[in-house]
């Protein structure tokens, strides 16, 4: 275990020191002291009397801080469930193919570690990071407007830790590419694809209705039914976000999705991985 | 004596969808020593590499035993008793030397301290280097890489190119530093393109070719594994060339086995002549690699 935790901590050790990765959490940081200095709310008995930014007013109608936050937070969950995935499938479709490039696998193999602990060592490592970023912003968010108004709503944490869970279903689908064909490109690529397709999977029943009979539309079905329900995760996860109402076992159903989803192909993976000559 | 390594009827195919694919072992039979120091010698494709990573349990065998330390190449105790250098070794390019020998100490299950790693990083020569990875020449990257394999003394030191990219005076430190690893101990199997390097680090050679082991021994061995014998007569030389002796620019020289020189010794001093030596004609590892590769043409 001690090893897989070591080429997870490598691999955030290396990410730290990566553009991309740097621009990610400069672009947070920033984004947050900017709203820190510019935002000016006036908080009344749980209601904004008056808000602010950059010295302009927003608005001067009085409406209450958790109807704002909800609708902040809403907003903020989809932006970070969409971009966040986009991004980092993106900004990780590399360190898989880092891994197992000629020269640097046969020398990992020849240490005493295990092929699945390299494999689940990725995975952790690039979903830490994943988490790390989405936590720092949603966490910094909440904390900036906790101070702001005075009132702690942890919803957008809730919601960050779902979305979190669609994107370990995405990056499985990436790392296990590696195990067929080693690239990066192929690998960003189809987190991508896997990403429209599991917003096209949310729509699986009312597309499929507008399909006319036959084997198309079984088809489709059946090609849709394995992909987990990114597009209704991401409306979860905004929903919990904004402390709205969810419907019963939801949650739970779309998030055991995407652990099984998950589980499966990096057992694909394991089992490839194992079999593979380098 | 002990084996460090040993392998019986390794064979092993690399099979593609469309065709037979390639046999890059063929029944390979070879065992080094605990304590040798074994170069493995051939041309680019002999399956030296494919041979190594078999060792390393990186490539599975199609058929064959191969046991390393007594053990199974797969069995990761075994693997933590061995250390490895790769050819053009691929190093994470955002750490710094010292960071990297720290994450290979860990995965090797050590914990050395800051100190152990900085006389590590030493004895390569790159105690003063601060930069990341990225920023290394070819000789650092192998400096290094040599540094990761020697970390925690492992009882048997894989080599695949180590001097590759290395200057000469370098060549140098990295020869004194295997001279050293093999005083302490360990069993070193080099691989090089080098042939000198090899003559110098090791006692005993391997020459591979198309899969298979073509010659093995001591160099001593291999260099005198000659069927060619300088000859020297006492007064004149006359009817020596009838006998089979062939007079070259430096005297007379044989080509043949051992019972094919005395069967031609017995005709030259039935004809009078009289032998005052007969010394083998030793070669370096060039001209015995160069002359399996001709044999090989000609079959």
């Amino acid at each position: 275990m001690k090893q897989m935790f070591r080429v997870a901590f490598d691999l955030l050790l290396e990410a730290a020191r990566r553009k991309w990765f740097l621009a990610l959490f400069g672009a947070i940081t920033l984004v947050l002291v900017i709203l820190g200095f510019s935002l000016q709310l006036e908080v009344v008995d749980g209601a904004i009397a008056g808000s602010k930014l950059f010295g302009s007013m927003l608005s001067k109608e009085i409406v209450s801080a958790n109807r704002v936050m909800s609708g902040l937070f809403t907003v903020v969950a989809y932006l970070a469930f969409y971009g966040g995935a986009f991004f980092l499938a993106l900004a990780c479709s590399d360190f898989a193919p880092e891994l197992l490039a000629p020269g640097r696998i046969e020398h990992l193999l020849s240490l005493p570690v295990a092929r699945w602990q390299l494999l689940f060592g990725t995975f952790l490592g690039v979903v830490t990071l994943a988490a790390l970023g989405s936590f720092y912003g949603a966490g910094g968010l909440t904390i900036l407007l906790g101070v702001k108004t005075g009132i702690w709503n942890w919803n957008l944490l809730l919601g960050s830790a779902v979305g979190w869970v669609g994107f370990c279903a995405l990056y499985s689908v990436m790392l296990t590419t590696n195990f067929f064909v080693r690239s990066a490109a192929l690998s960003g690529a189809l987190g991508v694809v896997t990403l429209i397709l599991g917003v096209v999977a949310s729509f699986r029943e009312s597309i499929s209705v507008a399909m006319s009979e036959g084997i198309g539309r079984t088809l489709f079905s059946w090609a849709m039914l394995p992909i987990p329900r990114l597009g209704t995760l991401a409306t979860v996860a905004a929903n919990l976000a904004g402390s709205l109402p969810n419907e019963p076992g939801m949650v739970g159903r779309l998030l055991g999705g995407c652990i099984i989803f998950s589980v499966a192909l990096l057992s694909i993976a394991a089992w490839r991985f194992e079999r593979k000559d380098f | 004596m002990a084996e460090a390594l040993s392998v019986r009827n390794l064979v092993k195919h690399y099979p593609t969808l469309f065709g037979p694919g390639q046999q890059a072992l063929r029944g390979l039979t070879l065992s080094v020593p605990t304590g040798a120091a074994f170069g493995l010698i051939g041309p680019n494709g002999a399956g030296k590499t494919t041979f190594i990573k078999v060792l390393l349990g990186v490539v599975r065998p199609t058929s064959g035993e191969v046991t390393v330390l007594g053990g199974d190449p797969q069995d990761l105790s075994v693997r933590a008793r061995i250390g490895y250098l790769p050819e053009r070794m691929h190093l994470p390019a955002a750490l710094k030397g010292r960071d990297f020998l720290r994450s290979v100490s860990t995965l090797k299950g050590l914990s050395p301290s800051d100190a152990e790693l900085g006389k590590m990083l030493e004895r390569v020569g790159l105690a003063n280097s601060q930069q990341r990875i990225g920023t290394f020449s070819k000789g650092m990257r192998q400096r290094l890489g040599l540094a990761a394999a020697m970390l925690g003394k492992p009882e048997l030191l894989i080599l695949d190119e180590p001097t590759d990219g290395i200057d000469p005076l370098g060549r140098v430190e990295v020869r004194a530093l295997l001279l050293e690893e093999k005083a302490r101990g360990a069993t070193i199997l080099l691989n090089s393109h080098l042939l000198a390097e090899t003559e110098r680090v090791c006692d005993r050679v391997g020459v591979l070719q198309l899969g298979q082991l073509k010659l093995d021994g001591t160099l001593e061995e291999i260099r005198h594994a000659s069927s060619r014998w300088s000859v020297t007569f006492a007064n004149g030389a006359e009817g020596a060339d009838v006998a089979g002796f062939v007079r070259g620019e430096k005297g007379f020289h044989f080509e043949g086995d051992v019972a094919a020189l005395n069967k031609a010794i017995d005709a030259a001093r039935a004809k009078g002549l009289e032998i005052t030596s007969v010394v083998p004609m030793t070669r370096d590892l060039e001209a015995v690699l160069s002359e399996l590769q001709g044999s090989e043409e000609a079959k």
